[in-house]
């Protein structure tokens, strides 16, 4: 063997032992969610390419600052007489940094008589949530709101 | 139909008319663990079991059905509105990513 091919085989041998332990390190590492989404392809895979618009109609109801990311109250009305040809078809709520981004769909229907829709949600951290709707005449609409968190709650 | 969870309806008001609109919320005791959280004394990961949908149905028409995904909270609520049509029953159904399936019913009695 030459001094040249043993100096490689070292360099090889550093590189492996150097690489084994990370990929151990890697089997107790954090796991990656079952469904990891994007904010953007969530709002791509709702919308299918359409532009949502910022209205005043939509009412997205979250405290401000939460204590608490495991539980944080969310609400969402909607401005709609709610009859068969004018009625909110779907609200969806979405957040910003979590590995989901997509929280919860809602598909209302007019036996609703009022567009409203509340649930309580996880945060892993300060981050924007989103109430994204959509109209029976195919329009979406499109609210959002930070929140503080001050203890993370995914998990 | 698996092992039956603590669940709730609740109307708002109580005391309703014919054609009012009241504000209905649905509770369960549920785990909704994401995948991704760790048991804190074995340090094991916690398996993913999320509810994957909620539908609520009202003398067999179907008034919202949800898709969810994994963060919603510990022990859900869900709260909508309806509009009271008649006497009957609200059966509010959902369902588990583990197959885990449940149900649960209210009379509905309009008054005056």
């Amino acid at each position: 063997m030459q001094r040249r091919d043993f100096f490689k085989k070292l360099g090889t041998v550093a590189v492996v032992t150097a690489v084994v332990p990370a990929m151990s390190f890697a089997g107790n590492a954090k796991p990656v969610g079952p469904n990891k989404m994007d904010f953007k392809t969530a709002v791509n895979a709702i919308t299918g390419g359409k532009t949502p618009q910022k209205s005043n109609k939509v009412k997205l109801k979250t405290p401000e600052i939460a204590e608490n990311g495991a539980v944080v109250p969310v609400t969402v009305s909607v401005d709609s007489p709610m009859t068969d040809t004018d009625y909110v078809k779907a609200i969806h709520i979405l957040d910003g940094k979590n590995s989901n981004a997509r929280c919860i769909d809602v598909f209302l229907t007019p036996a609703n008589g009022k567009a409203m829709f509340s649930t309580r949600i996880k945060l892993g951290g300060t981050q924007d949530v989103t109430a994204l709707v959509e109209l029976s005449n195919g329009e979406f609409l499109i609210a959002s709101q930070s929140v503080k968190v001050t203890i993370g709650g995914c998990g | 139909m698996s092992k039956a969870r603590k669940s709730l309806i609740k109307i708002k008001p109580k005391r309703y008319k014919d054609g009012e609109i009241v504000k209905v919320s649905f509770m369960v005791m549920h785990p909704m663990a994401t995948g991704m959280g760790r048991d804190k004394k074995t340090k094991k990961i916690i398996p993913a079991k999320y509810i994957n949908s909620v539908k609520f149905v009202y003398n067999g028409k179907e008034i919202t059905h949800m898709t969810v995904w994994e963060s919603l909270s510990v022990n859900p609520v869900f709260t909508t509105y309806m509009k009271i049509n008649g006497k009957g029953k609200l059966t509010v159904t959902y369902t588990d990513n583990t197959g885990e399936m449940n149900e649960k019913t209210k009379k509905i009695k309009p008054r005056g």
